[in-house]
């Protein structure tokens, strides 16, 4: 039973980092058509700022957090004005590729400006407040991750389903160039949209940073769980990806304790890929329709 | 006389059939290419700048692989680092079980090709960056695979010496081998020039290429998306697994964590960059990613270099979306039009 709780607790925890991270994924996908390498990096990056803020001024986690999300919201504008717009036309593959050069130039500066030491980071809430259930330890930490993750994406939700801009986000996402003949305001619409995603990705660098140090490829697991994560809910829905964050956070953790350290995530991945197999575009997922 | 003159016919047609033969240019190519394995005993280069041409040499055959999948038939595939990583650590666990060196070779090449074609037969369901993130699932399954299995050495896998063709002891250590090394290397991709060429060229290639105008044009033409995409996707494994043999050959030491994500993006980013559908470009766009960076960018930025090889594919795509290799259009371009402008003031001033 405690392990369980345990893995329950730790499970909901990385499930919602990588449903912040995915739902940034999905964000830039929908919206700009291009598949976001990036996201990790730019979350590290201002997860850097947040560090090197604490370090240098000795602010607090909340402060350091807050001028991370700000830094966040300006890198996600600046890639998008600078990078992004001017390669609108091109193929959706180079635009991947463009997205590496990002990750290059992002490691480049990160030594650059902040110097080769790893830095750490505190969690928000100290660990000696926490809790005890059936003899697990759930740290408040945890919950608060849990709860504001939780929170947001609702929050997302709400705003994307019921608001005038969360419409012009969803027809931007279905038709760039009809909803830009019909006067929604695509570019800006795909400007708030790398900002929030870097935001995202910013979160979860700074929910994941205490648990490993602050360093260039802290959130490469998350990155690519996201990634899983968004083709096993399906990329065509916004909440699909949310779910398949959590099943694949929730799968992993247990098989790799009740069945094999090594072997789970091999096993999880596999499943997957054969669940894909037969229903390839996710759980939520729709096959777009082509005209031919 | 009359014999001379047919003599001299013969040698006239040959010859011009010989400057027209599409494999000639591949073998000049090769040919410069393996003049650079010469040298470092002149003292021109270093022997570690040699080691970085034998990459782009390698790289070359890998990303070749991947442009036969991307610019032939649009699909893409993230798991190329995985099946280089294939080739050249099995290659390494088969020679230390006391293999010669071919037949590892050939049993390396059929047990990643098979694996090649289950994702091919993933790529008839799945489609666009479904179909990336199913190989990258494979990618990441084959990385696990490499870091954790006791097989594979833990942090690198040692090869030692090749026998290459039972007579020919081939060691990295030694100066003179080691150029002899980057001569096979060179010749094994110049085959592989004239391989991708030919199926380019051929059936296959011009069904492919219909099939990624439209593919359901294509087939209501005929063509059997079944057959077409497993061949793109066995040919593209194939020759990504061939570049880790030939990482194999010539390094002699693989390590087992360098076959990530990354790797494939920059293999990826090798084919954008270069040009897509071209076998030059492709070259080109190796050096461009890896030769350029390593060989200039960090003698004169050091660590900072990677932020100007960001920068340099990020204006490389802006500027040319279809390879840089189309750089040589714009040149012929400017030069006609400057060789007009030169000859007609020429004319003006001799009036």
């Amino acid at each position: 039973m405690t392990d369980f709780l345990r893995l329950l607790f730790n499970s909901l925890e990385t499930g919602s980092v990588y449903a912040l991270a995915a739902l940034g994924i999905v964000l830039i996908f929908r919206t700009s058509r291009t598949t976001n390498f990036a996201q990790g990096l730019i979350g590290t990056f201002n997860a850097y700022i947040a560090a090197f803020l604490m370090l240098r001024f000795g602010f607090g986690i909340w402060t350091v957090a807050l001028a991370a999300l700000v830094t966040a919201f300006i890198t996600g504008i600046v890639i998008d004005t600078l990078i992004i717009r001017p390669a609108a036309k091109v193929s959706p593959i180079s635009k991947q590729i463009i997205t590496l050069g990002i990750i290059m130039v992002l490691i480049g500066i990160l030594p650059w400006f902040f110097g080769v030491d790893s830095m750490t980071l505190p969690r928000f809430i100290p660990t000696e407040y926490s809790l005890t259930i059936f003899g697990a330890n759930l740290r408040y930490n945890t919950i608060f991750v849990i709860v504001l993750s939780t929170l947001l994406m609702g929050a997302m939700f709400w705003f994307i389903q019921f608001t005038k801009w969360g419409l012009a986000t969803r027809v931007t996402a279905s038709d760039e160039t009809t909803s830009k003949l019909m006067g929604v305001p695509t570019k800006t619409v795909t400007m708030v949209s790398w900002a929030t995603a870097a935001m995202l990705g910013t979160l979860a660098a700074l929910f994941v940073a205490p648990r490993v140090s602050v360093y260039a490829n802290m959130l490469l697991t998350v990155q690519i769980s996201a990634f899983f994560a968004g083709t096993l809910g399906g990329f065509s829905t916004f909440f699909g990806p949310v779910v398949g964050a959590f099943i694949i956070s929730f799968a992993r953790n247990f098989t790799q304790f009740y069945i094999s350290d090594i072997w789970g995530n091999v096993l999880v991945y596999t499943s997957i890929l054969v669940f894909l197999y037969f229903k390839p575009y996710g759980i939520f997922g729709k096959k777009p329709t082509k005209k031919v | 006389m009359k014999i001379l003159n047919q003599i001299e016919n013969f040698f006239g047609t040959l010859s011009k059939r010989l400057t027209k033969h599409p494999i000639v240019p591949f073998l000049i190519f090769g040919f410069v290419i393996a003049s650079i394995g010469f040298l470092p005993h002149t003292g021109f280069i270093r022997w570690g700048t040699m080691g970085i041409y034998a990459y782009i040499v390698i790289f070359t055959v890998v990303a070749m692989g991947l442009n036969l999948l991307l610019g032939f038939s649009g699909l893409i595939s993230l798991g190329t680092a995985g099946f280089v990583g294939a080739g050249a650590l099995g290659l390494g666990v088969f020679m230390n079980m006391g293999i010669p060196f071919e037949i590892a070779a050939l049993l390396v090449l059929i047990i990643a090709g098979s694996i090649g074609a289950l994702i091919g037969l993933f790529s008839l369901k799945v489609e666009g960056i479904y179909l990336a993130i199913a190989t990258l699932f494979v990618g990441e399954i084959l990385r696990q695979i490499y870091t954790q299995v006791e097989i594979f050495g833990g942090q690198a896998i040692r090869i030692g010496t090749v026998r290459f063709l039972g007579f020919i002891n081939l060691s990295m250590i030694n100066q003179t081998q080691r150029s002899f090394l980057f001569l096979i290397i060179t010749i094994l991709m110049v085959l592989m020039m004239i391989i991708m060429h030919n199926i380019v060229k051929s059936k296959t290639g011009r069904a492919l290429m219909a099939i990624s105008r439209s593919q359901h044009a294509a087939q209501a033409m005929g063509i059997s998306l079944l057959k077409y995409r497993l061949t793109a996707f066995i040919l593209a494994t194939l020759f990504a697994t061939f570049g880790g043999i030939m990482y194999g050959l010539y390094f002699q030491n693989v390590p087992t964590t360098a076959w990530t994500l990354d790797l494939s993006l920059f293999v990826i980013a090798m084919v954008v960059v270069g040009g897509l559908k071209s076998i030059y470009g492709t070259f080109l766009g190796v050096f461009i990613i890896h030769g350029v960076p390593n060989l200039w960018l960090k003698n004169v930025f050091g660590d900072i270099s990677y932020i100007f090889s960001g920068i340099l594919i990020i204006l490389v795509i802006i500027f040319y979306p279809y390879g840089f290799i189309y750089i040589w259009y714009d040149l012929k371009k400017i030069y006609f039009k400057y060789k007009a402008r030169w000859s007609k003031k020429k004319v003006t001033d001799h009036e």
